[in-house]
């Protein structure tokens, strides 16, 4: 009774408590939870967990949660609600059936009659509060179900579809949707959100004064045209991409990806071009397999796979990550949770994971990466191509030079002893354990084998040259020395067993006081050198050993398996020359980082836990049963483009969804689902469903237009609207998700930075071409999207600006403010160099009187006139300019401009 | 094709809701968002001070990574017995390691008791062993497998592969910093990155503003060490008068576009980093310490570091670690006698001074030091392998299967031991402790339950111990 107490008493402090927790279910009311978190957890968590809790699940049965509870044990349910009698739990703790539990000790009586009590009462416990959000049956999450084209609400007043929709939800809330942002707002919003660069002064006043109806249009069309849209949207995608020039940290090999730029380059190709989406994917998994024609650039489409961290060169860490960047990346979907265990709360077990797993590990990488383009033939590309060459030769040279050695040393009659005395001691040896054996022994295990392979046949009749040492084997140490010449002897009067003539003689001269001498003695026969002319019939027996394929016999294509640490140091480091070559040589013609399949596709099959050594059922390869629930195993090699196919086909309900919600952030700020890369059944619910679902719908109507689906949404008076947030919107909806007002948005690095360039008239708008380093003076004045990611060694500054990790596939950029990006445009040398080049601006430069000079430069700055505030402001600042002052009033105004949060913030 | 934008506020409650019920309420609550959203900068900052889910002690931390594997048997944990078999083998098989071993190599240094605790530490360390009443040396620890790389990580990061945020990452996460004039996370290395490079202070999945900041600390001069400290072009009041005209443009443009925090936010970062140009410049200006402590941290490159390290947990900074130097210097496969007694010739009076010097300055109960490297080393001798080591056979390979770790400060018992390796010092046999577990045991010294200080990412609620770890009770006071 006494401990029983105890157990209520540190139950009320210690008992999870429900706050917090989403909404109860129904069934249990309030003081069905207190009677359970009081009475009855306690029993369970004091009793049960320790088996059946959140870290062991014997018998599969869990009674932490309240899902465990229902669900059971692997063979079935142990509680009947209201029922106890026909509850096996009662029956266990009562010790009535063959399950007697706890079964050190039975419970106290006062227990089993709460248990009793609270089975009869209906079992009920609170619902587990992760799993809150979850319907009872995951596959009637919204995400998951078909799209449907829903009908566009009847509202008055509503411009497109998109504001049927966005008003009816703002009307059933009460809140008024904000004016139309003037042209001036709108037309710089349209220009950075597209192309990421700002409207020039005269750009502005021309849309100002345009009195077309079409006005809007053209100013989309004209930017959707330009080729800065691709530079600004493929960077989108390259964070979903997990896009970097390196591979990350690598042991001694070189470090670059050479080409990767040239999938950066196809990414806004593509999007340029208004590539259809379901090709842009299709290209992006299956390239390869793709009937392309001439023009072979799109191989370079791969890269979206292949572009990944190289984990330490860990197989299943490197699929886990392409996994990964085509789940979350193209369908919303996280499975990696399913690489260990069935996904707890998505409908996606773990056979799915490893289904997709197959997929991949039936991929391979060839190490001749495919030219994708036209090779000029100019005298820097021979001039490469020969430095190129004369690397490879050294790296030949090399390996020649080692692999020479090794074998040498391999021939040498102590190896041959070694390896031969290994495998006849090691001969009964149980196989599990013959590995370590061999290494104990510093042998290698490829040639152990291979002597292992040769003896094998000899072994099994007599062999007249291996036979005698087995005999010899068997002698104890003590009598050795005195009978091993006699029993060689005497094995070769006996014609069953003859020896070798060559053998004896050696054996006979070398008196061996050992085994080991034994075999030292013959393995001077079999390394002599093979006499000039015809051997004779002993001396071929003997040198069988030489036959091609044979122990000594190893090629070079082998030296892998038989280098040291030396060996591999030297020959990684000739090859890290070669790479690092081609990485950096601007004259290395472009060439894609492709996958092929293997000739056999994998035999896929679930690892049990994560643990590729733990064998667990067979599975297909196919997509994950959620996205395309009418999915048939695929037949085409890896099935890689099956997999594409069944990613962009129309019936899958999570590509175009995931697709338009992210088009929809990049315009409005967020999507109408938060989690952009889950849409799973965890993820935030859609502000507005039926809106998703008609773009998801018009979208793939379109023909996957991307362009279109820019056009369709900012031609809706939503994305016109002001972003001036009143009083009663901020209370009512913080978060804007009714979309009453645009959201105002901060630049991301790349735009922030383009438009500094573009401000400063230093802009180089070049498409195409190798990564640049962006932080190195003298600076580059190309567009961010151009710059080289370092995976290993991340730039700071990018790194403070919250540019996306090249980690794993991002969702979304975090948006943090911190000093740190106060400093970057304070103090760098690179915000100095744009200030004065814009304070020297022609347009600047050339005015007459420093009410012009203002003027001048707060219209290059931010495309418009200074009012008189501002203009009286500026003025007092130049007055006291000092001429000799390195950097001068006029540059700091200029950089004051460039650093407001005017410049950085789109309306 | 991800546009970026979390709110400032999602961004909250996406950081609280990884903190269980109570994350959220204290974030908003210290931050004041929960009753006035457009209140300020503060709560807008991601590394604000926030409170952990308890009470706790430990309110900084310093690492000191000894990068390589620093042998436990020459250094914490004494094993005499191996004087027995000194140049013969063990009387057990030796445990698989990364190369082969042979017999055994009784330590080369004296060991003496030390304190009222008498706990014996070997000569190589005579100066931190004065302060052993206040170490806890946890001498059963243990990580997966004997290499360096997925071992650093595992230290570092929780994980020996995968992308996953740095300790100092969660720190910061968790508990913000103090000093928003100087980085939360400072990551020290003299001379360059330690193997693994910035991954060892990486963020993952967390925001990129919880990644440490990487200090070269072999440079004296502050630019060198803190990026853009320092304005070369108008500095002082001219500077200071271009921040006047920003603002004076800034609130012209927020008066018109009003419930707006991002506005007010990057407002406020222009005078942060202002505050920040003279803050760290002096924080980062070793120099300006006394002549005397200088000459008790002695020279060289460690010394400085340490005595930064104290400058910098002085003025709030959330999480230090000094990593000894470039790549692995602790890896100590020949030479063994002669490397260790440099390495820790360079280390061992400046944490002396650093003990003694958080205690002066009253730092020491809320500051959690942290000494040890990725794993350890083997109570016998190396063998040569072909092309690799000189084969000098007097060097000790990896060891993961026991090593030492101690710890000291913010809430951890000193003058004590815990666990135990074998008999040789091989294998961690008493109460071992694995690095997860470790993790768990500072996040508890911090104030957090490490099963509930988790984040949200890829659908899932990650912890640093993923699903393991227990805290080790022993080491707590």
């Amino acid at each position: 009774m006494t401990r029983w107490s105890l157990l209520v008493t540190l139950a009320t402090v210690a008992a999870p408590s429900a706050v917090g927790a989403a909404e109860p279910p129904a069934k249990a009311t309030p003081e069905q939870v207190e009677f359970f978190e009081k009475k009855v957890r306690p029993i369970l968590a004091d009793n049960c967990y320790s088996c059946h809790g959140p870290k062991k699940q014997n018998g599969g049965l869990r009674l932490d949660t309240a899902t465990g509870l229902k669900t059971g044990a692997d063979d079935g349910a142990v509680i009947v609600p209201g029922d106890p009698a026909k509850s096996r739990l009662l029956k266990s703790v009562r010790y009535e059936n063959d399950f007697k539990m706890p079964p050190k000790k039975q419970l106290p009586a006062e227990a089993i009659a709460v248990l009793t009590e609270w089975v009869k009462g209906g079992a009920a416990a609170p619902e587990d509060a992760a799993a809150g959000a979850v319907a009872a049956d995951p596959k009637s999450h919204w995400a998951f179900k078909p799209i449907k084209n829903p009908p566009v609400p009847q509202v008055a007043d509503a411009a497109t579809p998109i504001d049927a929709f966005v008003l009816a939800k703002l009307t059933e809330a009460k809140l008024a949707p904000a004016p139309l942002a003037d042209r001036r707002t709108l037309i710089r919003r349209a220009y950075l959100d597209l192309i990421g660069l700002p409207p020039t002064a005269a750009e502005v006043e021309a849309f100002e004064k345009d009195a077309d109806p079409r006005a809007w249009e053209k100013v989309i069309d004209h930017l959707l045209a330009s080729p800065q849209y691709g530079q600004r949207w493929g960077r989108y995608w390259l964070d979903l991409a997990r896009y970097a020039d390196t591979k990350g940290y690598v042991f001694n090999e070189d470090r670059n990806y050479p080409f990767a730029y040239t999938y950066r380059d196809y990414v806004i190709r593509s999007l340029n071009e208004d590539k259809p989406y379901d090709q842009f994917v299709t290209e992006q998994l299956a390239a390869d397999r793709l009937n392309l024609g001439d023009d072979k650039r799109p191989l370079a489409a791969l890269g979206f796979l292949t572009l990944g961290r190289r984990f330490l060169g860990n197989t299943h860490d490197i699929i886990d990550d392409r996994i990964d960047v085509v789940t979350r990346g193209l369908m919303g979907l996280s499975v990696g949770c399913a690489r260990c265990h069935d996904h707890k709360f998505d409908p996606i077990p773990a056979t799915d994971y490893y289904s997709l797993y197959g997929i991949f590990a039936s991929t391979s990488e060839p190490k001749d990466l495919p030219l994708i383009g036209e090779v000029k033939r100019t005298p820097e590309v021979a001039a490469f191509e020969a430095e190129v060459a004369k690397r490879e030769g050294d790296y030949k040279a090399e390996l020649q030079k080692r692999y020479t050695a090794t074998l040498k040393k391999l021939r040498d009659p102590a190896a041959v002893s070694d390896y031969l005395r290994a495998v006849i001691e090691l001969r009964k040896t149980p196989d599990a354990q013959v590995g370590n054996a061999v290494r104990e022994r510093d042998l290698l295990p490829f040639v152990f084998n291979r002597w292992k392979a040769f003896l094998a046949p000899q072994f099994k009749g007599w062999s007249p040259v291996y036979g005698p040492l087995l005999a010899l084997a068997d002698l104890s140490d003590k009598v050795f020395a005195e009978t091993a010449v006699e029993v060689v002897a005497a094995l070769a009067k006996d014609p069953k067993t003859p020896v070798n003539p060559l053998v004896l003689k050696a054996v006979t001269d070398a008196k061996p006081a050992t085994f080991k001498a034994a075999v030292e003695a013959l393995s001077a026969v079999l390394t002599a050198k093979p006499p000039e002319g015809a051997p004779s019939r002993d001396q071929a027996e003997v040198f069988k050993v030489w036959a091609a394929g044979g122990p000594l016999d190893i090629a070079v294509t082998d030296f892998d398996k038989i280098q040291n640490r030396a060996d591999r140091d030297a020959l990684t480091a000739a090859q890290k020359k070669i790479d690092s070559f081609k990485a950096t040589n601007p004259f290395a013609p472009p060439r894609a980082h492709v996958l092929a399949d293997k000739s056999s596709p994998f035999q896929s099959y679930v690892f049990l836990r994560g643990n590729p050594g733990n064998r667990g059922p067979s599975v297909p390869l196919q997509p994950p049963a959620i996205t395309n629930p009418a999915r048939k195993p695929f037949t085409d090699g890896s099935g890689r483009l099956e997999l594409a196919r069944a990613i962009v086909n129309p019936e899958n309900p999570l590509t175009a969804r995931v697709l338009v919600n992210r088009v929809w952030a990049g315009h409005f700020g967020h999507g109408f689902v938060r989690t952009p890369s889950d849409f799973g059944v965890r993820s935030d619910s859609p502000s507005h469903p039926e809106l998703l679902d008609w773009l998801a719908t018009q979208f793939m109507q379109d023909g996957w237009s991307l362009k279109k689906l820019h056009k369709l949404m900012m031609t809706s008076t939503a994305y016109q609207r002001s972003s001036v947030t009143s009083a009663e919107a901020f209370k009512l909806d913080t978060d804007n998700k009714l979309l009453s007002h645009q959201n105002r948005r901060r630049l991301d690095f790349e735009a922030m930075r383009d438009s500094l360039l573009a401000t400063s008239g230093k802009i180089d708008l070049a498409l195409e071409g190798r990564p640049v380093d962006l932080f190195k003076a003298p600076f580059t004045t190309r567009r961010s999207v151009y710059g080289l990611i370092d995976r290993t060694n991340f730039p700071g500054t990018m790194r403070a600006f919250d540019v996306a990790s090249p980690d794993t596939h991002s969702p979304q950029r975090f948006q943090t403010t911190a000093p740190q990006q106060a400093l970057f445009l304070m103090n760098s040398p690179f915000l100095a160099e744009q200030a004065k080049a814009l304070a020297a601006r022609p347009e600047v430069a050339a005015a007459k009187t420093p009410e012009e000079k203002v003027t001048a430069l707060y219209r290059v700055a931010l495309s418009r006139n200074p009012t008189k505030a501002e203009l009286a402001l500026a003025l007092e600042f130049v007055a006291e300019d000092d001429p000799k002052a390195a950097f001068g009033a006029w540059p700091q105004v200029a950089q004051t401009l460039l650093l407001c949060n005017e410049f950085v913030f789109i309306d | 094709m991800t546009f970026p934008h979390y709110s400032r506020r999602e961004m909250l409650t996406r950081c609280g809701a990884g903190m269980g019920a109570l994350g959220l309420a204290q974030l908003l609550g210290t931050s004041g968002q929960l009753t006035a959203h457009a209140k300020g900068a503060d709560g807008l900052n991601p590394l604000a001070p926030k409170k952990p889910h308890f009470p706790a002690k430990a309110k900084h931390v310093i690492h000191i990574f000894a990068n390589g594997g620093p042998s436990q048997v020459d250094t914490f944990d004494p094993k005499p017995a191996l004087e027995k078999y000194a140049g013969k083998p063990l009387p057990a098989a030796n445990l698989k390691t990364e190369r082969r071993t042979g017999a055994a190599f009784p330590s080369p240094f004296k060991f003496q008791k030390y304190g009222q605790s008498g706990l014996e530490v070997s000569e190589i360390f005579a100066h931190t062993a004065k302060h052993i009443d206040d170490i806890c040396v946890i001498r059963s620890m243990h990580a997966d497998v004997p290499n360096h790389e997925p071992s650093f990580l595992l230290m570092n990061c929780g994980e020996p592969r995968q992308i996953r945020p740095s300790v100092g990452s969660w720190v910061t996460y968790g508990l913000g910093t103090e000093n928003q004039n100087l980085p939360g996370f400072v990551a020290m290395c003299p001379g360059g990155f330690p193997l693994q490079e910035a991954q060892n202070w990486q963020a993952g999945f967390l925001p990129g503003i919880f990644q440490g900041s990487y200090v070269d600390t072999r440079n004296t001069d502050v630019e060198k060490l803190v990026e853009f400290v320092k304005n070369k072009t108008a500095p002082g009041p001219a500077q200071r008068k271009q921040l006047d005209l920003l603002a004076k443009l800034n609130a012209a443009h927020q008066a018109e576009r009003p419930n707006d925090p991002q506005l007010e936010a990057r407002i406020q970062s222009f005078e942060l980093a202002y505050r920040m140009q003279s803050e760290a410049s002096e924080a980062f200006d070793v120099s300006r310490e006394p002549k005397h402590v200088l000459e008790a941290y002695g020279p060289g490159d460690q010394a400085r570091s340490l005595l930064l390290a104290r400058r910098l947990v002085e003025r709030g900074v959330r999480f230090v670690q000094l990593s000894h130097g470039p790549v692995q210097p602790w890896d100590s496969h020949d030479d063994l006698e002669k490397e260790h007694r440099r390495l820790a010739g360079q280390v061992d009076k400046a944490i002396a001074a650093l003990i003694s010097d958080l205690k002066r300055l009253g730092l020491f109960e809320e500051t959690l030091i942290i000494w040890g490297g990725e794993f350890g080393r083997t109570p016998v001798v190396e063998l040569p392998t072909p092309g690799s080591n000189a084969g000098k056979v007097n060097g000790r390979d990896h060891n993961h299967w026991g090593f030492t770790v101690w710890m000291a400060g913010g809430g951890v018992k000193g003058g004590q031991a815990v666990g135990a390796t074998d008999e040789f010092g091989f294998k961690a046999v008493e109460n071992p402790v694995h690095v997860h577990d470790l993790h768990a045991t500072i996040l508890w010294l911090l104030g957090f339950d490490h099963e509930k200080f988790t984040y949200r990412y890829a659908g899932r609620d990650f912890r640093l111990t993923d699903v393991k770890g227990n805290v080790v009770k022993q080491v707590l006071a």
